[in-house]
């Protein structure tokens, strides 16, 4: 029965996801577009609505070319292991409480995993396993450089996105993300508390995303594309729907954190009902995901890249540091407090 | 200690600058505020532009509309001070009192550069810059324009030999 | 001894001195010096008109300025060419000239080559005092079958009257009307026919008289002009060869006093190089199977040939030289017959029309190397010469024949006797009957394929230069004289497609059979081939293509022989 009813999660959950990751690349599109005093894709479908079907279907379509020297097995796996690190990220993302279905109490979590918060670290550290291991089974130097680039890029970052978290866990006293939600449902959300490990863990999580301004990974006028320079139709496809999909795990991991996940100030859930509720938790939490999604994109059409210098001095002498102080800083005062 | 690559050091930055998030914010703001502004794009294939008579399309010969004769008398100027030599004549004798004629005139499209020195050396004002600059081929030779695709009544270049009758 | 001074330079006034002799114009001791004074009615050929007045020159000492065309030369004379007064003169001349010249540059085919353009641009006043209509005159005037007179663009200097009176000596032509309306034209009833008639045309310093001939057919800038041999007759007349698109559009004589001055005749500027158009042109090496000559590789068709000569010995076989060919292909047919076939039945035939002779320039053999041929050793000192060979065709004696450059056939006889043979090779560079009836045929080089030398009747060696290229010889600057177009065009233009043949010089051919027959005879190039002459042929000792340059060299004779002759 929990099988089944996490099965079902999982598949609506997942064709929920990336019917929106196929439509963020138009969202993406857009937006850049209209940054840019242009209209954006307006010819598939009624204002270009159509045009995510078209680009899959082009992918799906498009031959999949492996270089002659390639390792085939891992250049094959590479894609595999991002997409699905990626997506399984989501499964501790609590998107609403609970519904009620004939008398029972379903909660919208699919795995209600006790260290929720950890799980997701742990998956995006094996995230950079598939971007360096395609770098290293094209057999292409700059495939290549794209890879040593992302693993030194993810193991520079990693630190203060952990260390960031740890604000709010300590705050929050919890490592589980429905948890976290119902703590701040209730008061002031965790950015106010937070500041200063917000603005670091957003910008490692942009690091950990792979997007501007710290796509060096790809970097397509020194590397050509980088780690996928040598692949093509769906195999591309898959890097290219991990790297929104992992644009979602961050948001939703930012709204979680931060801006008190499906929860709204002063509204009352249990007046209105388990359902009625719950679509509510829904649709704020969706509304939440999505401005920082568009905040995402609004940064990458801004900045510009990092050099990789810049990147390392940033990584190691400004936001590690600073993680580090705000960890310190919030430990002191929780103990005045107490 | 800001030093770029070639070890001099960079701009001097106010503290402000320093902080990079304000300076951030700025660009940010930047950005979305081009995103609310009205958009000009023409819809392309549907609205047409209608170049003005200043503007060098595609090198054409003018066909005189009395008597359908050809302006040119191929003295080859064109295809002398063409930087691209893109134009290539034959010339051949004929009765008429211009003496000779164009027996052969090609232009090749991909040589092409618009450039407009053929139609500002031509002592006949025999080869205009037209308005037509969509042009599509589907193999090389079908770039070479011959006279059957060059020559044009000039009843229907009135605007450009108008604008070559007053600004040259 | 007069000594002259001629100050080019303005600024710096003290020129350059010459001493020449009594007589001497202004304007011959100006060039000697290295300056030229613009002129159009004095030619250097013809006699003084002093008609123009574009020479005027300041001569110190002198009243007013003076036409240094017929101004002769005395001691201490001191001539200011480009002072501002004879500037200002020459410019009054040009604005004069050109009050009723029309300016029709770009339909005039003299443009680019034109005295009065280059002088207009150079010294020309760029304005015009006159307003009124420019004078109305015949036009399109066919003065005779290969000439078209343009009065208008006429500026009446009297070159043409005056070459057809002293140098053809044939007066045709004459000033007709008076003042502004004068033109030129033929005598009554008569035609400009003369054989000579055509040098009116380069003498024109304006686009007047234009040949029909090469009317309209390219402008001078598109063209390559490379110096060359004319292949007419035995006078050997210099000429530069103009190409365009891989084509020769039109030979002009090239000035050489020892040969032809600056003249040509007719036919050998119409008729000499048609060959090379040819639509009969040879384009794949052929080789007879089942019957039918048949297109093959130039490898197989060489292995071919060398195969087909291997079996007969050395009385069998017979080599028929040309002199047509260059002194290269004949010293090296010639050597492939000694020393790799063995033979002596060596000669080449004679293509005299008696009777065809004038005493200006044209001659009665009508080969362009007859004497090369001779004096490199395609003559059979035991008298086996060409009659003799188709004697012991016809007997049967001589099996194997190899022909270079040449028909051979004559008549019916010949063609018979050709039948008879076993083995026919033949190079040439269109089909003939001799090709029609040979075994393995090669297309060989013309003339303006390669590069060669002739030697006229007179002795003198001359080097004539490739202007077409062929297929394995691609026309890049510094082996070739290029226009603007073949520099800078591609593979992809269609001007730059003019047709390339598959062809090879003949000394190449011969030499790569005789290579296969186990001769020693590998040349990079026909200067090797030469330079090999130079050092084995005493006539042509110490020569090099460097030293013949643009005028050429004369054979060094033994001491009996200048006597003989």
């Amino acid at each position: 029965m929990i099988a089944i009813e996490a099965l079902i999660k999982i598949v609506v959950l997942v064709v929920i996801i990336l019917t929106i990751v196929a439509y963020l690349v138009l969202l993406e599109r857009k937006i850049s577009a209209y940054m840019q005093d242009r209209i954006g894709p307006n010819r598939v479908g009624p204002k270009g609505l159509f045009q995510p079907l078209a680009d899959v279907l082009k992918l799906v379509l498009k031959e999949m070319i492996v270089p002659a020297k390639a390792n085939k097995f891992i250049h094959a796996l590479a894609p595999v292991i991002s997409i699905t690190v990626a997506v399984g990220a989501l499964a501790v993302i609590p998107f609403a409480n609970y519904i009620v279905i004939g008398g029972q109490k379903i909660s919208l979590l699919i795995a209600n995993v006790n260290i929720g918060v950890l799980y997701i670290l742990a998956l995006s550290s094996l995230g950079v396993y598939g971007i360096t291991l395609s770098g290293w089974a094209s057999n292409n130097k700059y495939s290549l450089l794209g890879g040593l680039r992302s693993s030194a890029q993810m193991i520079s970052y990693e630190l203060s996105l952990g260390l960031s978290l740890v604000g709010v866990l300590m705050i929050d006293g919890t490592l589980q993300l429905d948890k976290i939600t119902m703590a701040q449902s209730g008061g002031l959300w965790n950015i106010i508390y937070q500041p200063i490990g917000f603005l670091v863990f957003v910008t490692a999580a942009f690091a950990e995303t792979n997007r501007l301004p710290f796509d060096l990974p790809e970097a397509e006028p020194e590397l050509v594309g980088g780690y996928h320079t040598e692949y093509s139709g769906m195999r591309w496809g898959l890097f290219f729907l991990s790297e929104y999909t992992n644009m979602i795990v961050s948001s939703a991991l930012m709204v979680t954190l931060y801006f008190g996940g499906w929860s709204l100030p002063f509204v009352n859930y249990s007046a209105l009902g388990a359902n009625l509720a719950a679509l509510v938790q829904f649709v704020t939490f969706f509304a939440k995901l999505g401005i920082l999604i568009f905040v995402f994109m609004w940064v990458r059409w801004t900045l510009p890249r990092f050099r990789y210098d810049q990147l390392m001095n940033v990584g190691w002498k400004i936001m590690l540091p600073l993680a580090i102080l705000n960890l310190l800083g919030t430990g002191a005062v929780m103990l005045a407090l107490k | 200690m800001t030093s770029n690559r070639n070890g001099k050091s960079g701009p001097k930055l106010t503290l402000w600058e320093k902080l990079y998030f304000p300076e951030i914010i700025h660009g940010m703001s930047i950005t979305i505020r081009a995103f609310f502004r009205p958009k000009f794009t023409r819809q392309y294939p549907e609205e047409r532009w209608v170049p003005p008579p200043v503007f060098r399309g595609r090198p054409v010969l003018v066909l005189e509309d009395e008597t359908r004769v050809e302006r040119c008398v191929a003295c080859g100027l064109c295809a002398r001070v063409c930087p691209s030599l893109a134009i290539d004549v034959q010339a051949a004798e004929t009765e008429l009192d211009k003496e000779r004629y164009p027996e052969r005139f090609e232009i090749n499209m991909l040589r092409c550069i618009f450039c407009g020195f053929c139609e500002e050396v031509c002592p006949e004002e025999a080869i205009v810059m037209s308005q037509d600059f969509e042009m599509t081929f589907s193999n090389p030779k079908e770039a070479i324009f011959g006279k059957d695709r060059l020559l044009t009544p000039a009843s229907s270049l009135k605007d450009r030999l108008e604008f070559l009758k007053q600004y040259r | 001894m007069p000594k002259v001074t001629i100050v080019d330079d303005p600024a710096n006034g003290t020129g350059k001195s010459i001493e020449v002799e009594n007589g001497t114009t202004v304007i011959k001791a100006a060039a000697r010096v290295g300056v030229e004074i613009p002129h159009f009615c004095y030619h250097p050929g013809l006699s003084v008109a002093g008609n123009c007045r574009m020479c005027l020159v300041e001569i110190e000492k002198m009243p007013k300025l003076a036409i240094a065309c017929a101004t002769q030369v005395s001691d201490g004379m001191v001539v200011h060419v480009n002072s501002p007064k004879a500037l200002e003169a020459r410019k009054a001349v040009l604005e004069f000239i050109l009050i009723n010249h029309p300016l029709d540059c770009p339909i005039c085919d003299e443009a680019g080559e034109c005295n009065l353009q280059d002088y207009t641009y150079s010294h020309g006043p760029g304005h015009s005092a006159f307003e009124e209509a420019k004078n109305k005159k015949p036009k399109r005037v066919p003065l005779g079958p290969n000439v078209v007179y343009d009065g208008e663009r006429c500026i009446l200097c009297s070159r043409c009257i005056r070459f057809m009176d002293e140098v053809a000596k044939d007066p045709t032509l004459t000033f007709v009307e008076r003042g502004d309306r004068v033109y030129i034209d033929t005598f009554p009833g008569r035609e400009l026919t003369n054989p000579y008639s055509m040098n009116v045309i380069d003498l024109c310093p304006v686009g007047a008289l234009t040949n029909r001939d090469y009317r309209f057919k390219a402008r001078v800038w598109e063209t390559s002009s490379t110096e060359s041999i004319c292949q007419g007759c035995a006078r050997g007349c210099n000429i530069n060869v103009w190409v365009r698109n891989n084509e020769i559009l039109r030979l002009t004589p090239r000035n050489n006093s020892d040969v032809n001055n600056y003249w040509i005749c007719d036919s050998g500027r119409l008729e000499s190089f048609r060959h090379v158009n040819s639509e009969e042109r040879l384009n794949s090496p052929m080789i007879r199977k089942d019957g039918t000559l048949q297109e093959a590789g130039w490898d197989e068709a060489l292995a071919h040939a060398a195969d087909a000569l291997k079996p007969f010995s050395k009385d069998e076989v017979a080599v028929i030289g040309s002199a047509y060919a260059s002194v290269e292909d004949n010293y090296v047919l010639q050597k492939f017959a000694r020393q790799v076939l063995g033979t002596s039945n060596i000669d080449f035939a004679a293509h005299v029309v008696e009777g065809s002779e004038d005493n200006f320039l044209i001659r009665a053999d009508k080969t362009p190397n007859a004497y090369g041929a001779r004096e490199v050793g395609v003559v059979s000192p035991k008298g086996v010469d060409i009659s003799r060979i188709f004697d012991l065709i016809g007997s049967g004696r001589i099996k194997a024949l190899y022909v270079m450059d040449d028909d051979i056939v004559t008549g019916k006889e010949v063609e018979d006797l050709l039948a008879k043979l076993d083995v026919l090779i033949v190079n040439h560079w269109v089909s003939t009957k001799t090709t029609q009836l040979a075994d393995v045929v090669f297309p060989s080089a013309t003339f303006a394929e390669k590069f060669g030398t002739y030697v006229n009747f007179l002795g003198r060696v001359q080097l004539a230069k490739p202007a077409v290229a062929t297929l394995e010889q691609e026309r890049v600057p510094g082996r070739f004289n290029v226009s603007r177009l073949d520099k800078f065009g591609s593979a992809f233009d269609r001007w730059n497609k003019g047709p390339r043949r598959n062809v090879r010089s003949s000394w190449e051919i011969v030499s790569a059979i005789g290579s296969l027959l186990g001769g020693k005879m590998r040349y990079d190039s026909a200067q090797k081939v030469f330079d090999e002459i130079a050092q084995s042929v005493p006539g042509f000792r110490g020569m090099s293509y460097a030293k013949l340059g643009d005028r050429g060299a004369l054979l060094k004779k033994s001491k009996e022989e200048a006597m003989v002759r």
